[in-house]
């Protein structure tokens, strides 16, 4: 204010005030800074009751059936790297399918099918590694969108 | 000072304790966050494209660490107290957000027997949790 006092009035304040703009800026940098590491990623998936049987109602045949065991994919351990073994094969509605064909096979039975009936009936065995599951689970989602997924828990 | 050169003023405010204040509050949050999270380290599996769950503050997480050691939030529970622990981390929520969070070492085994003691206790659906493979692939 007082700048401007005894000058002749040619003279403008040419430089907007960007002090509250960087104030917000910062302020928003700081928030996304605290939120973003507590953003989680993952898959959703289901347990089907097997107490109650209520399993959806949909017919024994239609039901779509990815099974991964350690005989066709041999994912027991911790893996090294990025990816599945290479000759990795799992078992979609009874045949032996190479883990990397999954979307396409995936997207090729439940594409046709309405979004409430895409569901993928997943059962893993017990001795196969957390992430070797997730990754093939990765890639039969990554097929059709809004896939359900349903895991077989029971033994 | 410059005032004695006439029609020259002093064009930029002080911008000082403006940035002193921001960034202690910058250096403040950075040490409160990693003591924000929930639960023990968990070396959680890496995959192509897993989708966002969402933030971990309002989710009930059951995390299970390289031992098998289960935690729910920032306890550790035994598998006969899981389903009471379990329905007192709920509390009255009345659609809980449940999320496995496994280590990657982990046999499939010890984190379906979690999802069985989830369904058991009465919750259907879970999330297990993730990472993509940057931290670039975040923002889709």
């Amino acid at each position: 204010m007082e700048f401007n006092r005894g000058d002749s009035g040619s003279n403008l304040q040419s430089e907007i005030n960007i002090t509250p703009l960087v104030d917000v800026v910062l302020v928003l940098l700081i928030i996304f800074m605290v939120v973003v590491p507590l953003l989680m990623q993952g898959y959703d998936v289901n347990i089907p009751k097997t107490s109650t049987n209520a399993v959806p109602a949909q017919a024994q045949e239609s039901r779509l059936i990815l099974s991964i065991s350690p005989a066709g994919c041999r994912i027991l351990g911790p893996s090294a790297g990025e990816g599945l073994p290479a000759d990795c094969l799992v078992t979609l509605a009874d045949q032996k399918v190479p883990a990397a064909e999954l979307p396409a096979r995936v997207a090729q039975i439940l594409g046709s099918r309405p979004t409430e009936k895409r569901v993928l009936f997943l059962a893993a065995d017990d001795r196969l590694n957390y992430e070797g599951v997730l990754r093939i689970l990765d890639l039969a989602k990554s097929g059709v969108e809004d896939l359900k997924v349903e895991f077989i828990t029971s033994d | 000072m410059r005032l004695g050169e006439g029609a020259k003023m002093q064009a930029s405010i002080n911008v000082t304790p403006l940035v002193d204040v921001v960034l202690v509050l910058l250096i403040i949050f950075m040490v409160m966050a990693p003591q924000m999270r929930k639960g023990p380290e968990v070396n959680v599996p890496k995959t192509p494209k897993p989708s966002q769950q969402g933030d971990e503050r309002g989710r009930i997480l059951v995390s299970i660490d390289e031992a098998g050691v289960v935690w729910i939030d920032n306890k550790q529970v035994t598998a006969e107290h899981f389903s009471e622990a379990l329905h007192e981390a709920v509390g009255a929520e009345t659609e809980p957000k449940i999320v496995i969070r496994g280590d990657a070492k982990l046999n499939f085994r010890q984190v379906r027997e979690a999802m069985v003691a989830i369904e058991q206790a009465g919750f259907r659906g879970v999330g297990l949790i993730a990472k993509g493979p940057s931290a670039a692939a975040r923002g889709e």
